[in-house]
């Protein structure tokens, strides 16, 4: 089993809406009412046909995962870090979302498998989007 | 009119310690011009690519005492920025803007006493906003991002470890044979797979080494490069296409990169097929990335390209002989320059115990950010048309 250790973020003007919704679980995504398409959080224009319109709009919450890296524990300097699981998940919406996919067995990752975000908040920072392997 | 490689200059690389970007790229754009048999004052052009640390730029003319540079400019196409070079200063002799262009790549990461990983420890940037979120969960160094890339090639193609493993051995067994090489002691499969997990599934043998240095080339016309000290290495064909990866479901990110574009741009230009190809001099960043540019260059099929490296294609005695220096993996590691400088070596004949028998036509690649950008030359000792 893994843990999470992100680090810590802070909000800007155009990131406060994120933010607010995740403090309370919920996540934003950017939306284009004209295209009814969905980009991923980062987004100024949309990821498919470059619309100008976007706005937040609420996401499922649920996705799959496309591809994971595990960084391995170490010990520098006397000071121990776990392994860290991070994974790309397509969301249902069809935007990535790139996050640690804590407490999740390795071994047991597998293109597709079904993710649902969730939040955590480091200290000093805003809630951070996480994914649960289910 | 069509341009030609006639100098190529590189100073001592690796763990090289108290000198600046600038410094290495003053003595590496000197021995290239001493190279070609020119004078500095002959340069009336000039490209700068910065490595990471971005401590040298087109300020870089003033360190070289020139006067009335016809073209300057910092190129930053990160890895794909010494083709891009080449390119841009083809076209200014083609344009008659200049008339002797020098290219060169020069950065300074490592410090004394401190670890390789230390150099480039990922993007510094503030943690502000939801486009840190990447960078927060942890996708940060080179690494870790090449990392999920190479995961989505084995998940789909069913690419292993061993087959990355056959990719830095190669590497090691051309590199053995360049007196230039950081890293020349023989290398087994066993070793890779022993070698620590950096990210997985990338090991620490597949990746490519941290070096200071710099290494310059000397562009001019066909024309003038016979009359020139060196043999000159004619480019004969270019390409670029960045893919523009969006953070969507249709992405190819990992599976298909900008060499599948500009690969096929180049030979055309150049009027080769790719089966005509004597010579791959590859940006090896990671084992990965010479995989998955074989396979979009069109020298295996995709999903093919674990297969064709394990078979021994690449390695000396091979089929397809690549990264003949030994690459980024084995050799140094000067971006692009890189596989720039080992091709014309390769194409001047001048590589001595290395030297490939075919080597009339020379592909060369350049890849930047994370398979963001890429940059393709087609290099040959024979003018186009021969």
């Amino acid at each position: 089993m893994t843990t999470v250790t992100l680090a810590a973020v802070v909000r800007d003007d155009f990131s406060a809406p994120f933010f607010e919704a995740a403090a309370e679980g919920r996540l934003l995504l950017r939306y284009s009412p004209s295209q009814d398409t969905w980009s991923e959080p980062a987004a100024l224009v949309c990821s498919t046909t470059q619309a100008a319109d976007l706005e937040w709009r609420e996401a499922a919450g649920t996705g799959h995962l496309v591809t994971w890296t595990v960084k391995p524990g170490r010990r520098r300097d006397d000071v121990v870090t776990p392994d860290t699981v991070i994974g790309i998940v397509e969301l249902d919406e069809g935007p990535w979302l790139s996050v640690q996919l804590p407490e999740c067995d390795p071994a047991g990752l597998a293109v597709g498998r079904a993710v649902r975000i969730g939040f955590v908040q480091p200290e000093g920072s805003e809630h951070l989007p996480v994914g649960h392997v289910v | 009119m069509s341009a030609a490689i006639v100098g190529l200059g590189m100073t001592e690389m690796g763990k090289v310690y108290g000198r600046t970007a600038t410094q290495f790229a003053v003595e590496a754009i000197s021995r290239a011009a001493e190279d070609a048999g020119l004078s500095l004052a002959d340069i009336d052009g000039l490209y700068v690519n910065p490595g990471v640390k971005n401590d040298t730029d087109l300020r870089l003319q003033s360190a070289l005492q020139m006067r009335d540079t016809r073209v300057l400019a910092t190129i930053q196409g990160f890895g794909s920025s010494a083709g891009q070079m080449v390119q841009y200063a083809a076209m200014a002799i083609e344009a008659g803007m200049a008339d002797v262009v020098a290219c060169v790549y020069a950065d300074a990461p490592l410090k004394e006493g401190k670890r390789s990983s230390d150099a480039y420890p990922g993007q510094a940037r503030a943690m502000v906003g939801v486009g840190s979120l990447p960078f927060a969960a942890g996708l940060k160094a080179a690494p870790e991002r090449y990392a999920v890339a190479a995961r989505r090639h084995m998940e789909t193609y069913g690419t292993t470890s061993e087959q990355f493993g056959a990719v830095a051995v190669a590497a090691r067994q051309w590199a053995a044979m360049n007196p230039a090489a950081q890293m020349r002691d023989p290398l087994t499969l066993e070793d890779h797979q022993a070698s620590r997990m950096i990210a997985d599934p990338l090991r620490l043998l597949d990746c490519c080494l941290v070096s200071n240095g710099a290494v310059a080339i000397i562009v001019t016309s066909a024309d003038r490069a016979a009359t020139l000290r060196q043999p000159p290495v004619h480019v004969w064909g270019w390409g670029q296409a960045h893919p523009g990866y969006v953070q969507h479901r249709d992405s190819q990110f990992g599976l298909v990169t900008g060499a599948a574009k500009s690969g096929p741009d180049a030979l055309k230009m150049a009027g080769v097929s790719v089966d005509e190809v004597d010579l791959r001099q590859l940006y090896d960043c990671f084992t990965f990335t010479t995989l998955v540019t074989l396979e979009d260059y069109g020298f295996c099929a995709k999903g093919e390209g674990g297969e064709f490296v394990a078979s021994g294609a690449l390695a000396p005695g091979g089929s397809h002989p690549t990264n003949t220096g030994g690459g980024e993996l084995s050799s140094f590691y000067m971006w692009g320059m890189t596989p720039l400088s080992e091709a014309v070596i390769q194409a001047r004949g001048q590589a001595g115990e290395r030297q490939v028998d075919r080597h009339d036509v020379v592909m060369v690649s350049g890849n930047g950010g994370v398979l963001d950008f890429h940059s393709t030359l087609i290099l040959s000792p024979h003018r186009k048309g021969r």
